[in-house]
C-alpha cells in the first residue's frame, strides 16, 4: 500500500522548514554585510559580498579550527558515549528484569529534574581534585552518560524490540552481550542516530562549563565565538559570519548521518 | 526431584551468571558517572542549602530551613514561578502537538525523505550566540522586525519585552523554534517502528488516515509519548538560557520588572550576582520538588489521554 | 543479512577506533602544560592575564614577549564583565583555576574585596603615588592592603550630535555647546528648547546612562562611609526625580546596550551622551557612517567618572612574584598610555595625565576633537566619588532596574521608587 503524499503534506511541510531555516538564512545574510547595516533593525533580504571578509576576520580573531576541533572532539566522545551506554542501560531496564529496575529508572529519571547552573560550583571542585581542570577530560565525562540518553533508549527499546527475538537468541545459546549485538543493536539504530545527533549537538551548544573548565589557548566553539562579542561594541557581521562558518561542520554532520535517520521500512517487517 | 544435585558445566553456570548479572553490569556504567559528576553535585546542593553561604565568603553557620523561608518571601519568587508556569505551558503544550503532527507528515513516502528530515533538525544548528541576535532584532520593541511587519499593515507594534504575556510568547517561540524539530524526529523514529500491516487492516476496515492516526499510531507510540512528556515538562520548567538572551539589560533577570524571568534564573541571580549560594540552592531544591509534582501530574494525563485513542 | 552486518560492524568498529584515538590525542595534548595558573618550563614563566571588554593590552603583551625570556605573558580574553564576573567568582569559591592576573570591574570590586580574602597584597613603595587617589582607594581592602592595580578611568565628557544641533538652531562649535552645560539644569533646559524645536530625537541616549552619570556624582548613594544601607536619602532622591522628570520629554526610553539601543544610532535616535573614553569607541562602531559627532570638554556638574578597572593577582596562583611584576608593569603609565591609544582606556596614572601623548590625542570620528586633553581635563575637574560599598552593584542594577519600569511605562515614578525601596530590603 503507497501512502504517497499529497500536495497538503508538502505544503504543511515547506512551511515549517522555512521557518526553521529562516533564522539560519538570516544569520548568514547579517554575516555577509557591513557592520553598520547589520546594526539596523530590519535586515536587507539579500546577501551582501562581504561574507567571505567577516569570515576571514573572525578566523584571524579567535582560535577558530582549534576550537572548532575540540568541539567536534568533545561532542562526539560525548555521542558515542551515551548512546553506547545509553543503549546498554535502557536495554536493561527494558526488557531485563532485575530487582529495583522500577525505582532506580524513576531515580534516574528525576535527576534531570535538578538544575544544572549550581552544580557547576561543586563539579569544578571535584575536576580540580581529580586534577582534569584545563584538560578535555573535565569537558567529556560529565557528558559520558546521561539520564535522557538511558530513559530514551529504554523508552524506544520497549516497543522497538521484540520479545520473542530475545527469547529466540537466548535460546539458541547466546550470552547475552550478543543478545545486545545481534538483536538490539539492530533494532535500536533510529533511536541511537537520534541520541547520537542530539547528544553532539547539546554539548556543541554547551557554553557556561566550557567557559570555565577549559583552558584559554584550547577553548570549544561557543566559547571563542563568544569573544568575537569582546568590547561594549558589537560587530554583528563578524559575530554572525563567525557563527555561520561555526554551523558548517554540523552541516556536514548531518549530510553524513542523514541516512541513518531514515529506518528502513524493514523496521516494520522484523514484527511480520 | 528432591535431594538430587545437579551438577552444572562451567558454561552452565556463566550463562546463569551472565543474565543474572547483566543488568546491573548494563546500568552501572550511568551510575558510575553520575554518582561522579551528577550526585556529589546533587549533595553539594543539598548541604549548601541549610547553611549561611556566600558565594566568595564560603560556609557560614548552619541555619536550616532559613534560605527556603526567604526565598518564599522574595518579593520575586512567586512571579517567576509563575512565569515559569506560563512559559512552559506556551512552549510545550504546541510543541508537543506539531511535533506530532509533524512527524505523521514526515512519516510517508515522501520524496527526498532525508532532506526533509535533517532539515527540520537546521535550528538545532544555530548557535546560542546567533539566535540571541536574531531573536532580538525579530522581537525588538522600537526597531524589531515584527513591529515594523506590524506597523506596514496597520497594527499596533507589540511590547515584546515590557508585556508580560507578550514576552512569554516571544520566549516560548524562542524554546518552539528550536525544539520542535527534534521532537518530531523522537515521535517520527517511533512511528517507524509501527507495523504497516496494522495501518492496512485498518485501512481495509474503512479507517481515514485521521483516524489511523488517532486509532493506531498515536497508542503504539505511548512510550515515547510518555517520554517526550516528561524531557518536555523538566525541560521546560527549568528554561534558563532563552529568556537571558533576550533580556538586553545589564541585570538580565528577566525584564526590569521580572515579567519573564523563570525560577532557574533566580538560581542564578542568587547564586552569581547576589553571591548567595545558600538561598540559590534552596530555590534549586524548590524548582526540583515543583518539577517532580508536575512531572508526575502530567504522566498521569498522558495515560489517561493515551488510552482515549482507542482501545479496541 | 550477513553483508549488512558485516557492513555495520565494519563501519561502527571504525568509528569507535578512530573515537578511541581522538580521546586518547585529547587526554594527552589537553593536559600538557595547560594548567591556568603559570606554568614553569625550563625556566620560563607564563604568565596568565584574565581581561574582558578591550584593555588594549594585545600590542604591550608582544612588547613584553619579545624582550623577556624568563617571564611570558598570555592573555585571556572574555566578551564581556558578566562571564568573566561568573568565572571569576566560580573559581574563587572552588578555590583553584584562576589566572596569575584577574581583571575586576571598578563596580565590583568592593564586594570582592570584602566577601574575599583570597587575594595578594600588592603593596609596593614603587608604586606609592602612581595612581589618582580615588582609584587607589577603591583597590585598597578594609585593613589597607592594596588589591588592585588601577588600569584605566572614564572621565565623562559629552558627545553630541553637531548635525542635529544645527537642525534645532542650536550651536554646534564644541566650545559654544560646552559653555551651555555647565549644571544639569542648564543641560535639561537646553534639551527642552531641542526637543521643541526637533520633536522626533530624543535628547539624550537613555534615562539610564544619564542616572548613571548623575549618580557618579553623589557621594553616598547607596551606602554610608561604613557600608550601612542607606537608599531613602535626599540625595538618590534628586537623582530619581531628575531622571524620571525628564522620561516623557527628552529620554529616547531605550535601554542601554539593548539592540534597539545600539539602532538608535543609525536611527537618529538622540543627540547627546555621557562620554567616558571607552564609550569613544562604542559611538564609533555603533555610528559608523554617520557624520557630525563631536565631544564638548564640558560635564554637567563639573566632572564624572564612569568605569575603571584594576588588576588582581589571586593568591591561589603558583606564581604571585612574577604576577605582581606583571602587573606593576602593565598598570605603569607609560603602558597604559599605548593602550589607550590602543583602545581607548584613559590612564588612570597621574604621570600619564599630563604626558603629551594624551593631551595631544585628537579623534577623527568626533571632529578631530582633542579627546585626550578634553578626559585629562574632565578627569581633573571630578571633585566627588562615589562611595561603592559590598552592595553597591546590586544596589544599582535594581535602582537601574526601576528607571526602566519607569521608561516602559508600566509603573509610574512612586510606583517604582518603593518597589525600588523593597527590592533592596530583599536583597539580604
Amino acid at each position: 500500500m503507497s501512502r504517497r503524499p499529497g500536495f497538503v503534506v508538502y505544503g504543511l511541510l515547506a512551511a515549517f522548514l522555512l521557518g526553521s531555516a529562516a533564522p539560519f538564512y538570516w544569520s548568514f545574510l547579517l554575516g555577509s554585510h557591513t557592520a553598520e547595516i547589520a546594526a539596523q533593525g530590519v535586515p536587507p533580504l539579500l546577501p551582501g559580498g562581504h561574507f567571505l571578509d567577516n569570515a576571514r576576520r573572525a578566523i584571524e580573531t579567535i582560535p577558530f579550527w582549534k576550537a572548532v576541533g575540540n568541539s567536534i572532539l568533545v561532542s562526539s566522545a560525548a555521542a558515542t558515549s551515551t548512546v553506547i551506554f545509553g543503549t546498554l542501560a535502557g536495554y536493561a531496564f527494558a526488557k531485563l528484569r532485575f530487582r529495583g529496575s522500577n525505582g532506580l529508572l524513576a531515580f534516574v529519571v528525576a535527576t534531570m529534574a535538578v538544575p544544572t547552573q549550581l552544580g557547576v560550583v561543586p563539579l569544578f571542585i571535584l575536576m580540580s581534585k581529580l586534577g582534569w581542570t584545563g584538560t578535555t577530560w573535565s569537558v567529556i565525562v560529565p557528558s559520558l552518560v546521561t539520564a535522557f540518553g538511558v530513559f530514551f533508549m529504554r523508552q524506544y527499546l520497549v516497543d522497538a524490540v521484540p520479545d520473542e527475538l530475545i527469547e529466540a537468541a537466548r535460546m539458541d545459546g547466546c550470552s547475552q552481550i550478543r543478545v545486545v549485538w545481534h538483536v538490539v543493536a539492530p533494532a535500536a539504530r533510529p533511536a541511537a542516530a537520534i541520541l547520537w545527533l542530539f547528544t553532539f549537538m547539546a554539548t556543541w551548544s554547551d557554553f557556561f562549563w566550557p567557559l570555565i573548565a577549559l583552558p584559554p589557548d584550547n577553548p570549544t566553539i561557543q566559547v571563542a565565538l563568544n569573544q568575537l562579542q569582546s568590547g561594549f561594541f558589537k560587530d554583528y557581521s563578524l559575530v554572525l559570519a563567525g557563527t555561520t562558518l561555526a554551523t558548517i561542520p554540523l552541516l556536514v554532520l548531518f549530510v553524513l548521518t542523514g541516512r541513518q535517520l531514515v529506518a528502513g521500512i524493514m523496521q516494520g517487517a522484523v514484527k511480520g | 526431584m528432591g535431594g538430587v544435585t545437579r551438577h552444572l558445566t562451567w558454561r552452565q553456570r556463566l550463562s546463569r551468571w551472565d543474565a543474572r548479572w547483566a543488568p546491573y553490569l548494563y546500568v552501572s556504567p550511568f551510575f558510575i558517572v553520575f554518582a561522579i559528576v551528577g550526585l556529589f553535585p546533587l549533595v553539594y546542593t543539598a548541604y549548601v542549602s541549610v547553611h549561611d553561604w556566600g558565594l566568595l565568603s564560603g560556609k557560614g553557620e548552619f541555619v536550616g530551613l532559613d534560605n527556603y523561608r526567604e526565598v518564599w518571601d522574595n518579593p520575586y519568587f512567586l512571579k517567576q514561578t509563575v512565569n515559569t508556569l506560563s512559559i512552559f505551558v506556551l512552549s510545550s503544550g504546541p510543541q508537543i502537538v506539531i511535533a506530532v503532527v509533524l512527524a505523521a507528515l514526515l512519516d510517508t513516502q515522501l520524496r527526498a525523505r532525508t532532506w526533509w528530515r535533517m532539515g527540520i533538525l537546521l535550528p538545532f544548528v544555530v548557535s546560542p550566540v546567533a539566535v540571541a541576535i536574531i531573536f532580538g532584532s525579530l522581537f525588538g520593541d522600537r526597531y524589531g522586525v515584527i513591529n515594523h511587519g506590524l506597523e506596514l499593515i496597520g497594527l499596533d507594534p507589540v511590547a515584546w519585552h515590557t508585556d508580560r504575556f507578550a514576552s512569554h510568547l516571544a520566549i516560548a517561540t524562542m524554546v518552539n523554534w528550536r525544539w520542535t524539530g527534534f521532537n518530531a524526529l523522537i515521535f517520527l523514529a517511533a512511528m517507524q517502528a509501527v507495523p504497516r500491516d496494522l495501518y492496512e487492516s485498518a485501512s481495509l476496515d474503512g479507517a481515514s488516515k485521521v483516524r489511523q492516526f488517532l486509532s493506531v499510531t498515536l497508542p503504539m507510540i505511548r512510550p515515547t509519548m510518555i517520554f517526550v512528556v516528561i524531557t518536555s515538562t523538566i525541560g521546560g520548567l527549568q528554561i534558563f538560557a532563552e529568556p537571558r538572551l533576550f533580556d538586553q539589560t545589564n541585570a538580565r533577570n528577566g525584564g526590569p520588572d521580572r515579567q519573564f524571568g523563570t525560577i532557574t534564573m533566580l538560581v542564578y541571580d542568587f547564586g552569581w550576582q547576589l553571591r548567595d549560594l545558600g538561598r540559590a540552592s534552596a530555590t534549586a531544591w524548590m524548582l526540583f520538588l515543583m518539577i517532580l509534582v508536575l512531572a508526575v501530574v502530567n504522566l498521569v494525563l498522558v495515560r489517561r489521554i493515551g488510552s482515549l485513542g482507542g482501545d479496541r | 543479512m550477513q553483508t549488512r552486518n558485516t557492513r555495520r560492524t565494519r563501519l561502527v568498529t571504525g568509528v569507535l577506533t578512530a573515537l578511541t584515538l581522538a580521546m586518547t590525542a585529547a587526554a594527552c595534548g589537553g593536559d600538557g602544560d595547560s594548567d591556568d595558573s603559570g606554568s614553569a618550563d625550563g625556566g620560563t614563566t607564563t604568565i596568565s592575564v584574565a581581561t574582558f571588554n578591550e584593555f588594549g593590552y594585545e600590542d604591550l603583551i608582544d612588547e613584553w614577549n619579545s624582550t623577556r625570556d624568563d617571564i611570558k605573558i598570555e592573555q585571556v580574553k572574555v566578551g564581556t564583565w558578566d562571564d568573566a564576573k561568573a568565572n571569576l567568582y566560580t573559581k574563587l569559591a572552588a578555590g583553584s583555576g584562576l589566572s596569575d592576573i584577574e581583571a575586576i570591574e571598578g563596580d565590583a570590586i568592593a564586594a570582592v574585596l570584602a566577601e574575599s580574602d583570597a587575594f595578594t597584597d600588592l603593596s609596593d613603595p614603587a608604586v606609592e603615588g602612581r595612581w589618582l587617589d580615588f582609584v587607589v582607594e577603591r583597590g585598597t581592602s578594609a585593613d589597607g592592603q592594596l588589591i588592585g592595580y588601577g588600569t584605566d578611568i572614564g572621565p565623562e565628557g559629552i558627545c553630541y550630535r553637531a548635525d542635529l544641533f544645527k537642525k534645532a538652531g542650536l550651536p554646534t562649535d564644541r566650545e559654544d555647546v560646552a559653555a551651555l552645560m555647565g549644571t544639569w539644569d542648564d543641560y535639561f533646559a537646553l534639551g527642552d528648547k531641542f526637543a521643541d524645536a526637533v520633536p522626533d530625537v530624543a535628547w539624550y541616549d537613555s534615562s539610564g546612562g544619564l542616572a548613571q552619570a548623575m549618580l557618579n556624582q553623589v557621594a553616598n548613594p547607596f551606602e554610608s562611609d561604613d557600608d550601612v544601607i542607606e537608599t531613602d536619602n535626599p540625595e538618590l532622591k534628586a537623582v530619581w526625580d531628575a531622571v524620571t522628570d525628564n522620561v516623557d520629554t527628552l529620554s529616547s526610553r531605550n535601554s542601554q546596550w539593548s539592540d534597539d539601543w545600539t539602532a538608535s544610532f543609525q536611527n537618529d535616535g538622540f543627540a547627546t551622551m555621557a562620554c567616558p573614553g571607552w564609550m569613544l569607541g562604542v559611538i564609533e562602531g555603533n555610528a559608523e557612517g554617520i557624520d557630525g559627532w563631536d565631544i564638548a570638554n564640558v560635564f554637567p556638574g563639573g566632572g564624572g567618572n564612569w568605569g575603571g578597572s584594576y588588576l588582581t593577582v589571586p593568591a591561589q596562583g603558583d606564581h604571585v612574584e612574577e604576577a605582581k611584576e606583571v602587573a606593576e608593569w602593565l598598570t605603569a603609565p607609560e603602558q597604559q598610555i599605548k593602550a589607550f591609544a590602543a583602545k581607548g582606556t584613559f590612564p588612570s596614572q597621574v604621570d600619564a595625565l599630563s604626558s603629551p601623548d594624551i593631551t595631544d590625542a585628537a579623534n577623527p570620528f568626533f571632529n578631530d576633537a582633542p579627546v585626550g586633553q578634553i578626559l585629562a581635563e574632565r578627569a581633573e575637574a571630578v571633585t566627588v566619588q562615589p562611595h561603592k560599598g559590598p552592595k553597591y552593584s546590586d544596589i544599582l542594577q535594581a535602582f537601574q532596574a526601576a528607571v526602566l519600569r519607569v521608561d516602559d511605562g508600566s509603573q509610574d515614578p512612586d510606583e517604582a521608587w518603593e518597589q525600588f525601596q523593597t527590592d533592596v530590603e530583599a536583597l539580604g
